[in-house]
């Protein structure tokens, strides 16, 4: 039963860390191992979000359906959420009543007495978890806003008289399910870029010849040192396999001037998480859910039993 | 009104099977998994750890319709190995990998400074 183990070790280099932001290279694995990590970050790390709205007071000028279909997308902290159960398999509740293991409830009653028009935001929201709430926007990112007046996610506007008061479930769910659970805002990996530099033949370049090839790249990718007047590379990542500086030494006569390859085993990494979640977590969280699926994937005992049996059949037939 | 629930996208009916296998009839150590309620995620990383095995000829998987929530894993190996020895030693490859890439992902946390 045992093979040869053809496992990959692959390494990993941090740039940037914040919390709803992260940067890394990921090296010595192939894109499928990208791409499924990429994937499962969108669309299988489960948050924390509200389904389930019981409107018992609307006097705003949106619709029942409208102001719960924003609900829904406000971003909650869902650092429980790994370890809640999905509402559909809890078996302590029917799935649409207050249990600990699988929701959390929110109240919301507002109402506007003044002249001034009242925003209802996300900070309105009354959870009856400490540990899920919405998302602190302004902490995440209060530079450029007067940070006493923009205060949440804007879920509505009242005018004197108007009411809101409602009854919220927030459930865990998947990303697959309804994007309003992904806690990915995007999730994105590149190829590292090699880029080789014919220098003898850079050398027949005149120096406005080289400038006019530095310029046909529409991103930034490479420029002239200042001292030695030489073509150099400024910045290999900003190149987007466009081929624009290909065609151009190509039009020049200087074919192979440059050559761009893909490293096929490199990938950088950029990941922004929504807030509901840190972004390093949401990696780590994907690895997991990742090794679940695998897991979820092996064959059963008995699927494996049925075949031996087969398989010394098959032994015979070969004649071993 | 009579539109399916979304979670029949991802959660395997009760009843069914998560993975069944079929043998070749024709072929011998050839087999096909078909693997509910699982896409390209699974799909691909799997067919390529199997093409790291030497022992596998061929294997291949295709999502048959954007509406079957399923996938064929085809996988046709030497009489050295067999198809069910390949499918798990890939799955229990990726899991190694995995477990590596989490520990050293977690290695360079600590390393790295929160910046703000
Ligand atoms: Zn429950």
């Amino acid at each position: 039963m045992e093979g040869v183990s053809y496992q990959r070790f692959p390494k990993v280099k941090i740039r940037e860390l914040k919390d709803d932001y992260l940067k890394f290279e990921l090296r010595e694995t192939d894109a499928s191992m990208a791409n499924a990590l990429r994937r499962v970050m969108l669309a299988e790390v489960p948050t924390i979000a509200i389904d389930l709205v019981e409107i018992e007071g609307n006097s705003s000028v949106l619709n029942d359906e409208f102001l719960a279909h924003r609900l829904g997308l406000i971003p909650l902290t869902s650092d429980r959420a790994m370890v809640m159960r999905f509402s559909r398999d809890c078996d302590a509740c029917d799935g649409d009543g207050q249990c600990e293991f699988c929701s959390v409830e929110f109240h919301l009653h507002v109402r506007c007495d003044s002249d001034q028009t009242l925003d209802v935001t996300s900070h309105d929201l009354v959870s009856s978890d400490p540990s899920v709430v919405p998302v602190d926007v302004q902490r995440a990112d209060s530079v450029g806003y007067d940070t006493s007046e923009q205060r949440g996610i804007i879920i509505v506007k009242l005018r004197r008289g108007q009411e809101l008061r409602l009854r919220a479930i927030a459930r865990k769910g998947i990303g697959k399910d309804h994007a309003k659970w992904s806690p990915a805002a995007t999730v994105t990996f590149m190829y590292e870029p090699e880029i080789h530099i014919n220098e003898d033949m850079m050398e027949t370049l005149s120096l406005e010849e080289k400038r006019e090839w530095i310029e046909s790249s529409p991103t930034k990718v490479f420029g002239l040192d200042p001292n030695t007047q030489q073509v150099i590379v400024i910045d290999a990542e900003a190149y987007t396999y466009d081929d624009e500086v290909i065609k151009k030494a190509d039009s020049m006569g200087k074919s192979g001037l440059v050559e761009i390859y893909a490293k096929e085993d490199s990938f950088i990494f950029t990941v922004e998480s929504t807030g509901a979640i840190k972004a390093s977590q949401l990696f780590i969280n994907a690895i997991e859910v990742l090794k679940q699926k695998l897991d979820a994937v092996r064959l059963s005992e008995d699927t494996e039993e049925a075949d031996d049996q087969f398989g010394e059949l098959g032994a015979h037939m070969r004649g071993g | 009104m009579n539109a399916p629930d979304r979670y029949e996208r991802f959660v395997v009916p009760e009843g069914t099977k998560k993975v069944s296998y079929e043998r070749d009839t024709k072929i011998i150590n050839a087999a096909s998994f078909t693997i509910e309620r699982e896409d390209h995620t699974v799909g691909n990383i799997l067919r390529m750890q199997l093409h790291k095995d030497p022992n596998v000829l061929f294997a291949g998987y295709k999502l048959p319709h954007p509406l079957q929530y399923k996938i064929l894993v085809r996988v046709h190996t030497t009489s050295q190995s067999s198809p069910m020895q390949a499918y798990n030693q890939a799955i229990n490859d990726l899991d190694k990998e995995l477990n590596h890439l989490k520990r050293v992902f977690e290695g360079e946390m600590t390393k790295h400074p929160r910046e703000y």
